[in-house]
């Protein structure tokens, strides 16, 4: 048996499958039809793409209703679901706010509460009308975005796809969204590092992952700082101000879907989130503004 | 933690529940028909030892060699090589001729079998041959098999057939050249039941002609055709709890020579950290005798041809035999396994009728150690 490698670059981020089989043909067929599913899902949902399904949704804000086929239904139902069991905290449609928060301007500013206001009122979830065939966004400059999960689910995928050629030993890392297929090939867990929130290349904890997935969610991937405060990426859909009681959470679940939103939603509900993260039934790792690591699966 | 319930009352996992429904979390094929993805070879040495109050029978020195080997194209290539080396005599079948079989005997069998095994999406077909080689005994052997995966991949189905071909010339020069042919066809089903639960159920049927007597037992006499009908189900079930399976399996088979056996087991794998793996068993078989089975001492009223037997094999009894197997599993593939066995077969021990009498307990250990390694 041999462990290949596969680096490939999708999703805007630097991803690798390994694969353990004695077969290398089979693990390249099972490395080939996964990642030509992750570029499936990247052209099909991406917000860059003038052809993508979401860029045809936000077309059509403010006017008629798309057409929706199955798969993009159930990403909707799931994003529902995330939704409703945030609070509404979790918001396919938060996406407006990068228009007024520019992470790459110089000097860096804060929006205006008038601009905030503004880009709040477009975002929604509730006022989608949406049903097994169609979905309209009902006010024009509304857009929706699946970018909170769209990665974590091909993670999901491309495992299946594993699974499915027969890899039993394989581990998926799509941009730090990892997903497990079995053991390593001695039956031992695979070791997945979790990246410091303030060191670039150094590890603050462990994950051992015979199976599942592991996402993290940080304030450390596009941000800008201000008069000594951090403003990052993740934001709240009713202040549209930033979360900012955490630097990371890295979430452990039976799937990468689960352990990516869970971890949004969790570092979205600031205090609340141990709460949030026991009742979902999923481990954890959580490091706060102090730096302190916490929950079940932080290093003792 | 976790609480029952998240604040909005909602169950504990909704979100993994939720996220379940998305199209391909869950792989279609988990039982399908894969195609090995690693090759695998292993040495086995098994020490068989059997006895009767204050004798002891037969022993059996056997080393295996096992290999295989995925090839290109969806092929794979599997064989094994056995060498037994036996000493002892064969079974005394009664008190009362206690000595009447068997002087010392030293023999040795060599046997061999090979399989090659093409994966289609949803079916297996596998092509395999066998030879097993004695001193007084040759049997070849041809199978085809057929595996088939429904749609949903939650079913398989087996068609086998094969067939052998034995030659016997027996030492003693009871039987010379004397020749059997055997054909064995098996319908099979493995349902999964459910993410923990797996259930299979085999039925042999298998008939055959030529010699069936034992040319070392003493007007010894059998029919020249034997059929066989054989029900096997197994079923095994995954205890997240306590991070073990529980395998239960049942077999029942019948034949024209008149016996019936009724086998039973129960094993429960443990799995332990840092590799290891402890399975205990217990297995009882029971079984009534053969139409032509008489027992000890020789029978009034015997007509010189008629068919009979003293084996004690096809006797009424029934056996208790409990087991252990401990595996350990290292880094880099290798893994170590010994599996004791110890059966103690009496005829007090049938269930529903009387067991044969006259017949003295009969007791039969085995002990064999392996290591195996996945490259």
């Amino acid at each position: 048996m041999a462990l290949y490698r596969y680096p490939f670059r999708a999703m805007a981020t630097d991803d690798e499958l390994q694969l353990a089989t004695g077969d290398e043909a089979r693990a390249r067929r099972a490395a080939e039809a996964a990642i030509a599913d992750v570029r499936r899902i990247e052209a099909k949902y991406s917000r860059y793409r003038d052809d993508s399904v979401t860029t045809a949704i936000n077309r059509g804000a403010g006017g008629a209703a798309v057409a929706i086929d199955d798969e993009t239904l159930a990403l909707l139902r799931y994003a529902g679901r995330c939704h409703r069991l945030s609070g509404g905290l979790f918001d396919i449609t938060s996406g407006v706010l990068r228009r007024v928060w520019d992470f790459k301007r110089t000097p860096p500013s804060v929006p205006t509460a008038a601009a905030l206001a503004a880009a709040t009122a477009l975002i929604g979830w509730g006022d989608v009308e949406w049903d097994e065939r169609t979905l309209r966004l009902p006010r024009a400059g509304m857009e929706i975005d699946f970018g909170g999960i769209g990665k974590e689910y091909a993670a999901d995928r491309a495992a299946t796809i594993c699974a499915e050629h027969g890899i039993m030993h394989a581990l998926v890392n799509l941009g730090g969204d990892v997903r497990a297929v079995g053991p390593q090939e001695d039956g031992t867990p695979w070791h997945v590092g979790i990246r410091h929130p303030r060191r670039d290349a150094a590890a603050i904890a462990e994950v051992a992952l015979a199976a599942g997935a592991v996402a993290t969610s940080g304030d450390y991937e596009r941000y800008f700082e201000l008069d000594g405060r951090r403003y990052c990426h993740l934001l709240n859909p009713r202040t549209g101000m930033p979360a900012a009681h955490w630097q990371s959470i890295s979430v452990v679940a039976p799937l990468c879907v689960v352990a990516g939103s869970c971890a949004t939603i969790a570092m979205l509900l600031e205090a609340e989130a141990p709460a949030f993260l026991d009742a979902q039934g999923v481990s954890w790792i959580g490091v706060d503004a102090q730096g302190r690591t916490k929950g079940p699966a932080a290093p003792r | 933690m976790p609480a029952s319930a998240s604040p909005n009352g909602t169950p504990v996992g909704a979100l993994l529940a939720a996220a379940l429904a998305l199209p391909g979390m869950m792989a279609t094929v988990a039982h399908a028909e894969s195609v090995p993805d690693a090759g695998q070879i292993a040495f086995k040495y098994l020490d068989y030892r059997d006895w009767q109050p204050g004798a002891d029978r037969m022993r059996v020195k056997s080393p295996s060699l096992y290999i295989l080997k995925p090839l290109p194209d969806s092929f794979a290539v599997e064989g094994t090589l056995v060498y037994d080396g036996m000493s002892g005599a064969s079974p005394r079948y009664y008190n009362s001729l206690s000595g009447a079989s068997g002087q010392g005997v030293t023999d040795y069998r060599t046997a061999g079998d090979v399989k090659v095994t093409k994966y289609f999406e949803r079916v297996s077909v596998g092509i395999g041959g066998a030879v097993s080689s004695e001193r007084d005994y040759l049997s070849r052997a041809a199978s085809l098999d057929v595996r088939v995966s429904t749609p949903d991949n939650n079913r398989t189905w087996a068609f086998g057939i094969a067939g052998t071909g034995d030659v016997i010339n027996s030492v003693n020069g009871v039987a010379e050249n004397q020749r059997r042919h055997t054909l064995d066809v098996l319908l099979g089903v493995t349902q999964v039941w459910s993410a923990d639960a797996i259930v299979q159920s085999n039925l042999t049927y298998s008939t055959g002609h030529g010699y069936y007597s034992d040319p070392y037992k003493l007007l010894d006499t059998r029919p020249d055709r034997r059929r066989v009908l054989a029900w096997l189900t197994r079923a095994n079930r995954y205890l997240p709890t306590y991070d073990a399976t529980v395998q239960l399996s049942y077999r029942l088979l019948s034949d024209s020579f008149g016996t019936t056996s009724n086998t039973v087991e129960i094993a429960w794998v443990q799995a332990l950290p840092a590799g290891w793996s402890v399975t205990p068993s217990l297995r009882y078989y029971t079984q009534n005798s053969a139409d032509f089975y008489y027992n000890p001492p020789f029978p009034r009223g015997y007509v010189n041809g008629q068919h009979y037997t003293a084996d004690t094999r096809l006797s009424a009894f029934g056996a208790l035999t409990p087991g252990v197997w401990v595996i350990k599993r290292f880094a880099d593939g290798w893994s170590a396994d010994v599996k004791l066995e110890y059966s103690r077969q009496s005829s007090a021990w049938r269930l529903g009728g009387s067991g044969s009498p006259g017949i003295e307990t009969f007791s039969a250990r085995w002990i064999q150690a392996g290591i195996a390694k996945t490259f």
